[in-house]
């Protein structure tokens, strides 16, 4: 399938910004089945420096800064993805399998298990957290039902509620509400996982915004989406799990980027000298193209 | 001194008879329990004598009681304002400093330092495999969870190489010596070597406490690790003459004082992330002359907080894009990243790594280790809990251990252990666990005699221009608070002693005062930062205020004394001499406004006294105080000690002890101000710290001036302006009779050679402006010159008999835009208005 993404945000400060540097994570760093035709990444007023990095993490950093003093920036990352449907397996080893696998495996990239088994910034250990999680997550159990049986308990007990939470608000207290957004309910739900030494990640994508005739819109399809890759071992390798949605990952979601947590991949995030932006707004638009 | 002793049988035969005097010799009277596991008792005899000889040396200092060396160090310790500030307190604690060292023979202590290289050597290995090739985790010698749960294991850094050539330049190691004397690695410091600054002080301050007696009986001196370490540093850089910076987290880390001293000690700038910038992967400090180029950095803060743009983007004391200047030969030590080897699971495979990377066995073994992400080492665990200490292998909080702190396995309730149990289930790669640690004792002064008590210690060491590395003859010793404590958990209450390397052979000179080797000797002064610059101005400004405050407070109590005026501040009493000067006290934010019935007594006590004033001297003096605290190490240590000096005491509300109060004020800011001056080189520091002293006395003047003569004015309120401004003897040997309005005005405001006066202030300033190295190469002068000159103008242009309020206040404008103008042109205004860091904009 090929996909066409555009998303253009804007953001403008009440007075300039001087010296400001960014961090700019919205190209795709691809993954297995995913081959891009295009991208392109277009920043007004253009930025004195320019430099595109790879990771840490599987992610792609552009990393700009201006000279001049910033009133409003606009940045429109437009790119063209061909993406093949992912496996959806039904069953997979048992949970004491994938633990034992994910600290055997003699590799610290990115794509590894051992990166994505430790608290980190935002998802940190919590204890209430890692008490509810447990009978979803039986040693003997199937890691695919098992997993699949936690989200949909995130999606049954939590409240979808735009605005309830912002990117700020740590995910114990949206535990503590069962409400928030995909972001929430991601870091939940690795929270979970990696209590129980299962290897959990953060992706960052998007979803279809305009179905195909008779199906229904996803949630979250207007804005940039997240869900969580967890490490199923050494044969299945990495398995999408969308809470938002209460489903596998499929062919219409499309990762950019991977971390332990949003703070690794958050969009934008920088340094200047003044005050935060007055203003922010986000459009995105995808489509499926053939 | 024995001869003069009370006891008549003191002498050298008969001290056989009866012992050795106790009051000369009391390590003689020194019983430990275990006498073979108490490394003065179990000592060789060249050894043992040069305990005595320091027993008695110390003994024979203090005339016997051993508790005035105990305060003698503690008044020291008091003085360098050497303290240890506890993580989340306010105060700083003093560290307790023991007189007694520990001892260590040479030649054991170069078995021990022959581990240490070699344990060095072997880190540098592994954090540069980590960093690169990563094959010690691909060959199955490390598992990769070892890495990736360390905090400090910075991906950002893969594939990034040092430009020194070196991950670690500085290698810090935590010791503990067995009950047989073989010494065991306890952790490893690989991030920056805490403690070593203390090592440094306790030194001095034993070493200045007891004269030559360190050196005479054979101690080596700590001088060659540092000048090793600077040369260390200086060789790695691209450029001959290298300007190094220590780069600390600011003055509310634990470790700051440290930090401070070590930067003075060293000859490096202090600087914080934002004195520092990076231009064209350049690293630059921001100065009162411009940008300067910074070559290496001695970095005191964590990865993660290093720079915002490449790792946590909330951090607020980094260096944006500092990675950027990494690549380009900017040498920063130790390396980012190098931390992920202090994990307390990294022990459990170093000596399998020693022979993998080495190809040697470790000659020093570290404690025994368990990782519980191995089966087999969990099941051990598991089953061996109560002979073994648990800790978190990366520090974190974890089941069973809520605080990250280690603990023995028997300390654990019946509860406790269930939910540990649980977590090492859970999550065992969260979890470590090691054999308990037995210690040696070392004799310890307590209640005025020698105890045996448990001792570990902290040893350094740094790469000298070579490369190779050279550990300080000496280290931060640990004494357990507690008796015969023999555990390697120690405690808060624990004290700090001095280390010594003894040769008794070869007695080594005195331990000299620490001196840094340049390799040419210049008289350009060091980096001034921009921010320190604007410290040294309010500090300046700060130190005058409290001094013209407590002025004002003086001429004040001194009118009371006069007129008998205790009473209320009547309300129709607006003219009088004490209401003005109360004006003048409420305009300069030292009291509130004054209730109509306040009386005159009570508002000299809250101008002095009411810390919730902004102005009034206590809350100066303490604003002071924490800008001292920041420029701790640009101030000699006299003037850190008069600066500390607090607030005197006195009774609110009575005449005579405000008025003593105030003179002890005075002192302490003359004094304070002598000190200051005394101690500074005529170079920036000194033209900033005394441009604010100028500014201030300026802004006082015009403003006395201003709350004094409101149009008229008494003879009583002309005498309390020429006391505030104190001339009046000046005056009066003059003039030898009342005040005039217009003579006052022009001795105060414009007499040139009147040192208390405003035009004075004005020269100095000028002055000071002009020493200060320009930017501008046109030639042209700078605004706060130029802002000076207009004053300067003015003031001579000025008619004493035309002066009224507005020729006041049109000057207090001018001083005002002067004032601005060097703030804008040296100080980092753009800074001021926080550097926001935007975390998450969607």
């Amino acid at each position: 399938m090929r996909y066409t993404v555009r998303h253009v945000s804007k953001l403008g400060y009440a007075t300039p910004v001087a010296r400001a540097r960014l961090n700019l994570r919205l190209k795709p760093r691809l993954r297995a089945g995913q081959t891009l035709v295009r991208e392109a990444l277009r920043l007004s007023p253009e930025p004195g420096t320019r430099e595109d990095q790879f990771g840490p993490y599987w992610v792609k950093t552009t990393q700009v800064g201006f000279h001049e003093p910033l009133k409003k920036l606009e940045v429109t990352s437009e790119f063209v993805i061909d993406i093949e449907p992912p496996q959806t397996p039904q069953s997979g080893p048992s949970i004491a399998t994938v633990q034992a696998e994910a600290l055997a495996v003699a590799d610290l990239s990115d794509l590894a298990p051992a990166p994505y088994l430790f608290a980190s910034r935002i998802t940190r250990m919590s204890a209430p957290i890692t008490d509810w999680a447990s009978p979803f997550l039986p040693r003997g159990g199937d890691i695919i039902a098992s997993v699949s049986a936690l989200m949909d308990a995130i999606h049954k007990a939590f409240t979808y509620a735009p605005g309830a939470t912002d990117s700020r608000t740590p995910p114990e207290e949206a535990f503590e509400a069962r409400s928030g957004v995909c972001q929430d309910f991601t870091h939940i739900m690795i929270m979970a996982l990696r209590a129980h030494s299962i290897p959990a990640a953060y992706v960052s994508g998007y979803i279809l915004t305009r179905p195909p005739p008779g199906k229904a819109k996803l949630v979250r399809a207007d804005a940039m989406h997240a869900w969580v890759d967890v490490w199923c071992g050494q044969a299945l390798g990495w398995v999408g799990f969308d809470p938002t949605n209460n489903c596998l990952v499929g062919e219409d979601h499309i990762a950019i980027g991977m971390g332990r947590d949003y703070a690794d991949i958050s969009p934008i995030d920088g340094t200047f000298i003044g005050s935060a932006p007055q203003s922010m707004s986000s459009a995105v638009d995808v489509e499926r193209t053939s | 001194m024995t001869e003069q002793g009370d006891t008549p049988f003191v002498g050298s035969g008969e001290a056989d008879l009866f012992g050795p005097d106790p009051e000369t010799d009391s390590l003689a009277y020194y019983a430990p329990q275990a006498p073979s596991a108490d490394i003065y008792a179990s000592s060789r005899l060249d050894i043992r004598k040069a305990w005595h000889d320091l027993a008695k040396g110390f003994a024979g200092q203090c005339h016997g009681n051993l508790q005035l060396l105990q305060d003698y160090l503690d008044r020291h310790v008091e003085d360098l304002g050497l303290a240890f500030r506890i993580t989340g307190d306010e105060q700083e604690r003093p560290w307790p400093l023991g007189p007694m060292p520990i001892l260590i023979a040479a030649d054991e202590w170069e078995k021990v330092t022959d581990g240490l290289i070699q344990r060095a050597e072997l880190l540098e290995q592994v954090i540069a495999d980590l960093y690169g090739e990563q094959s010690l985790v691909k060959d199955g010698h490390l598992p990769a969870a070892i890495v990736s749960g360390s905090n400090d294991f910075a991906r950002r850094m893969v594939g990034i190489k040092p430009a020194g050539g070196h991950f670690l330049n500085t290698y810090a190691v935590d010791l503990a010596r067995g009950p047989s004397g073989e010494w065991r690695v306890l952790a490893d410091r690989a991030r920056f070597p805490i403690g070593i600054g203390y090592a440094i002080e306790n030194r001095q301050a034993l070493a200045r406490a007891t004269g030559g007696l360190l050196a005479s009986v054979g101690t080596r001196p700590h001088s060659g690790f540092f000048n090793a370490l600077r040369r260390g540093f200086a060789e790695q850089c691209q450029r001959d003459d290298p300007r190094i910076a220590l780069l600390t987290p600011g003055r509310f880390n634990q470790s700051y004082p440290e930090q401070a001293n070590l930067a003075r000690q060293l000859g490096f700038s202090l600087v914080e992330g934002r004195d520092l910038t990076v231009r064209d992967g350049r690293l630059f400090a921001r100065t009162i002359a411009g940008l300067k180029r910074i070559d290496a950095l001695w970095r005191w803060i964590t990865t993660r907080d290093l720079d915002p743009m490449n790792f946590d983007a909330r951090s607020q004391i980094g260096v944006p894009n500092l990675v950027a200047a990494l690549s380009q030969g900017l040498v920063v030590t130790n390396w980012p990243g190098s931390g992920v080897v202090e994990s307390r699971a990294m022990p459990a495979f170093l000596p399998r790594l020693a022979r993998s990377v080495l190809g040697e066995l470790l000659s020093l073994p570290n404690a025994a280790t368990w990782w519980c992400g191995g089966a087999t080492e969990r099941e051990f665990v598991l089953s061996n809990l109560d002979d073994l200490v648990v800790s978190s292998a990366f520090r974190r909080p974890i089941t069973g251990l809520p605080d990250g702190h280690t603990r023995p396995g028997a300390s654990f309730s019946p509860e406790e252990r269930a939910e540990l149990e649980r977590g090492i289930r859970m999550r065992p790669m969260d979890y470590t666990a090691q054999e308990i640690v037995h210690l040696s004792t070392t004799p310890a002064l307590a209640n005025g005699r020698f105890e045996a008590r448990g001792f570990t210690m902290r040893a350094y060491l740094a790469r000298d221009e070579n490369g190779d590395w050279v550990p300080l003859q000496g280290g931060f010793g640990r004494v357990s608070e507690q008796g015969d404590l023999r555990t390697s958990l120690m405690g808060l209450g624990d004290i700090s002693t001095d280390v010594c390397i003894i040769e008794p052979q070869r007695p080594s000179a005195p331990e000299a005062v620490l001196k840094t080797t340049p390799r040419e000797i210049r008289r350009e002064q060091g980096l001034l930062p921009s921010q320190a610059a604007d410290n040294l101005f309010w500090l300046g400004r700060y130190g005058e205020r409290a001094q013209q405050t407590a002025r004002i407070v003086r001429v004040l109590v001194d009118q009371i004394a006069l007129s008998g005026q205790t009473g209320s501040g009547q309300a129709g009493d607006t003219s009088s001499t004490a209401s003005r000067l109360a004006k003048l006290l409420f305009n300069l934010g030292a009291i509130a406004r004054p209730s109509k019935d306040a009386s005159y007594a009570e508002i000299a006590g809250l101008a002095l006294g009411n810390g919730r004033q902004f102005g009034s001297v206590r809350s100066l003096i303490q604003r002071e105080q924490q800008i001292a605290l920041i420029l701790r190490d640009r101030l000699s240590r006299d003037s850190w000690r008069a600066v500390q000096r607090d607030m005197p005491g006195f009774t609110p509300g009575d005449v005579e002890s405000m008025a003593l109060a105030c003179d002890r004020l005075i002192e302490r800011h003359a004094t304070l101000s002598w000190l200051l001056s005394d101690g500074m080189s005529r170079g920036p520091e000194w033209q900033f710290l005394n441009m604010g002293m100028s500014i201030e006395r300026a802004s006082m003047i015009l403003q006395a001036a201003q709350a004094i003569i409101p149009g008229s004015a008494s003879a009583d309120d002309l005498s309390a302006l020429l006391e505030l401004v104190d001339c009046q003897s000046l005056y009066r040997s003059r003039y030898l009779s009342m005040p005039y309005i217009a003579r006052v005005y022009d001795m105060v405001l414009l007499e040139p050679a009147q040192p208390r006066g405003l035009s004075f202030q004005i020269s100095k300033i000028d002055k000071h402006l002009t020493a200060i190295p320009p930017l501008r190469t046109d030639g042209m002068p700078e605004e706060p010159l130029r802002a000076v000159g207009k004053l300067r103008s003015k003031i001579e242009g000025i008619e004493a008999t035309l002066i009224g309020p507005m020729t006041i206040e049109d000057l207090r404008k001018d001083l005002a835009d002067l004032s601005e103008a060097i703030s804008e042109r040296y100080f980092l205004q753009a800074d001021r208005s926080d550097e926001v860091r935007t975390k998450r904009l969607f």
